[in-house]
């Protein structure tokens, strides 16, 4: 058993044509051979020398044979499971399934203003169980749903993030470095007995890794865990103006990040994720909402395919709209359906508002109808006998033939039709006499009935939930060593913490 | 001859073209022309290509390749400047720079430009500047104004650094520190003791003016 997410049954929508993928990919053997990738790690630099790249110590720049980039993308499987506290909740990542993910947001949003303000440590676990209750989101992103909450050090923000959703949700989840929390976060799952998937060979674009990165990926893969290879271009400021140059450079990082992977632990369970945009030219911001980002994914997912490596597209991750509104509403449901027929084996939608900044579970509970209706789409048409119908057909003749009340009828629809929660689909006298609700107003309900009703099942055990705030504390204990939580700091998160 | 230079040295920066105007500046010095009237139409260029960006005419690319073609020449005129020990109007000097950790460099290179479109002088150095640098160049340079950016909410504590090792080297009285960046608030630069912040560059080129009540 598994977490089924969404079958695309069909072939997927293509962008670009093979010669055009061919020419990518020549593009990026070519950047990867002659202009090469800087690593700042010496440790690394000494594993590419002893597999014929040429290092060049003095700028941290490595040159890669195509054969061994060629080599190290065969050694990624194209689909493995990874575990959750659950089994119901494993994942099984690659081919035709598609997987919905929450999108992080650095702060909630003010309902009454929209602007954006920390969320509280309530405020946080609450999102987090409601994300739990939603069908149509599978998993959950490191920084979701906020990047923290009020008062606590910036040092401690990720491994308490995690903590949150492991305590309130079963659900599997990815986690991320910085400051090595990456330790504490592989303790943490280790000790409830799942796996997440670190998105640790995170690169900095232009052609780049830095240390901690490569660091957190050495020690991913010595706890024998998943990674997530991940870049963020932005085109006109960090990658080429073009699509097409973008994808090279792009794609080149990713795969110089594969290549270090598949030489520490050839066969490593891996995927390749990112965050493209285009540059907003007058703000100097990435420009969320762009359809730029899906002409970007959708060639992308063909390069993926041709590697046979699953992947991640975020183009629905943001709008740039401020409000749940309808701008908002097509930046995401738009790029959300062309991630989902072009082949993205994850594709965030859920709660993100406004690029990175912020995160609001009223937004979750929108975006999961917006999930669960491009999963019926991807699940396509059955065509059999029992859906043709013909005897059926036969049998219910002409007017007054009728088939509301058949069996197949009642046998059929629901599997045919999606039935959003929370979208108005009242008619003119209902929505009158029932005050005008919008999808917003029952989306407002449906989260408070899921706070009052819902419950993580099963929770923690008492010595799990003793292991969490045991590592926890060393943590803190961690930085507080290495000065990276001040005396000010940790006055305020004692207060957050009792 | 030396108007044509001249001219010419403000064209190569409305142009964007940085290896003209290198070669506009030096030629500019071999001919013996004032580098005060050299800055001066350098200033006037960005000047002019700030208020079209300001006026929703021009674009990012074009304050940026202004940037750097100011840039290429910049170097050349202040070292003469510098070399006859000559005074410049300046409305202050401001030493910019992304925090250590932190390698985003649009937002800074956005101030940069818009502040020596106001008519500061800038010294921009660069992305992930430790806080030693900081200091370093806040002493060097005299500088009126310390402008940090970070973009991440992980890299923004670095502001905090940099200023508690201002006060600790009795510089804080100093210096007006601004600090802006995607992650930070008007709530965390009043904590981190900063004495201004802005969302916006085009805020923070203001926001550097009302600092120095200019």
């Amino acid at each position: 058993m598994a977490m089924k997410g969404f079958t695309r049954k069909f072939k997927p929508l293509e962008i670009i044509t093979e010669e055009q993928v061919e020419a990518i990919h020549r593009g990026i053997l070519d950047v990867l051979q002659t202009t090469g990738v800087r690593f700042e790690s010496k440790r690394a630099l000494k594993l590419f020398e002893k597999n014929d790249c040429q290092v060049d110590y003095d700028n941290m720049r490595v040159k890669f044979p195509p054969g061994l980039v060629e080599e190290c993308l065969r050694r990624c499987p194209s689909s493995f499971r990874v575990k959750a506290r659950e089994p119901k909740n494993d994942l099984i990542i690659g081919g035709n399934t598609v997987y919905f993910v929450a999108s992080p947001g650095m702060q909630t949003v003010d309902l009454d203003t929209w602007e954006p303000r920390p969320a509280t440590k309530k405020e946080y676990y609450d999102t987090v169980k409601i994300m739990d209750a939603l069908p149509n989101l599978h998993l959950f992103c490191c920084y979701t749903p906020y990047f923290g909450f009020e008062g606590i050090p910036e040092v401690m923000k990720i491994p308490e993030g995690l903590a949150a959703k492991i305590r309130n949700s079963n659900k599997f989840t990815w986690s991320c470095f910085s400051n090595d929390c990456e330790i504490f976060n592989i303790k943490m799952v280790k000790a409830v007995g799942t796996e997440t998937i670190i998105l640790a060979m995170m690169a900095s674009p232009p052609l780049t890794y830095y240390n901690s990165a490569i660091e957190c990926a050495f020690r991913t893969l010595e706890a024998d865990l998943p990674i997530g290879v991940d870049t963020g271009t932005v085109f006109g400021a960090t990658g080429p103006a073009t699509i097409a140059g973008s994808l090279v450079t792009y794609t080149a990082e990713l795969v110089a990040g594969i290549v270090l992977i598949q030489l520490i632990k050839p066969g490593t369970r891996t995927f390749i994720a990112g965050f493209p945009h285009p540059q907003n030219m007058r703000s100097g911001s990435p420009a969320f909402g762009d359809i730029g980002i899906s002409l970007f994914d959708v060639a992308f997912n063909q390069i993926c395919r041709k590697y046979e490596i699953p992947c991640r597209n975020t183009a629905s991750a943001y709008s740039s709209s401020k409000k749940m509104d309808f701008q908002c509403g097509y930046e995401r449901g738009i790029p959300a359906i062309l991630s989902a027929v072009s082949g993205a084996q994850f594709i965030h939608v859920h709660g993100g508002m406004y690029g990175e900044l912020a995160h609001h579970p009223i937004q979750d509970i929108l975006d999961d109808d917006v999930a669960g209706m491009i999963g019926r789409f991807i699940e396509g048409v059955e065509v059999s006998d029992e859906t043709l119908a013909i005897d059926l057909i036969e049998k219910v003749g002409p007017i007054p033939g009728f088939y509301l009340n058949k069996e197949h009828t009642r046998k059929w629809w629901r599997k045919e039709q999606f039935v959003p929660e929370v979208a108005d689909r009242l008619t003119y006298p209902e929505w009158i006499n029932s005050g005008k609700k919008t999808a917003f107003d029952y989306a407002k309900k449906r989260m408070e009935e899921i706070l009052a009703t819902h419950k993580v099942d099963p929770p923690l055990t008492n010595s799990q939930e003793e292991d969490i705030e045991r590592i926890l504390k060393e943590a803190r204990e961690y930085y507080r060593k290495k000065g990276l939580i001040t005396d000010e700091e940790w006055e305020t998160y004692k207060k957050v913490l009792r | 001859m030396s108007n044509e230079i001249l001219e010419n040295l403000k064209k190569a920066i409305l142009e964007y073209e940085s290896e003209k105007a290198a070669n506009l500046a030096r030629e500019a010095l071999e001919k013996k022309i004032d580098p005060a009237k050299a800055l001066n139409v350098m200033t006037e260029a960005v000047r002019q290509v700030g208020d079209g960006f300001g006026r929703g005419e021009l674009w990012l690319p074009d304050l940026v390749g202004a940037a750097d073609a100011m840039q290429s020449a910049m170097p050349i005129i202040q070292k003469e400047i510098e070399r006859k020990g000559m005074k410049v109007e300046t409305l202050g000097v401001v030493v910019v720079g992304t925090v250590f950790g932190d390698i985003h460099s649009i937002g800074k290179t956005m101030v940069c430009t818009l502040l020596a479109a106001e008519g500061f002088t800038v010294y921009d150095l660069g992305v992930n500047v430790t806080a030693e640098k900081f200091i370093e160049a806040v002493k060097k340079y005299k500088a009126d104004i310390l402008a940090m950016s970070a973009l991440m909410t992980m890299t923004a504590p670095e502001q905090r650094k940099v200023i508690a090792i201002l006060k600790k080297e009795n510089l804080r009285d100093k210096v007006k520190v601004m600090v802006g960046g995607g992650s930070l608030t008007e709530e965390f630069a009043k904590n981190i003791g900063a004495d201004g912040y802005d969302p916006t560059a085009p805020g923070g080129a203001k926001l550097a003016r009302r600092l120095l009540n200019k």
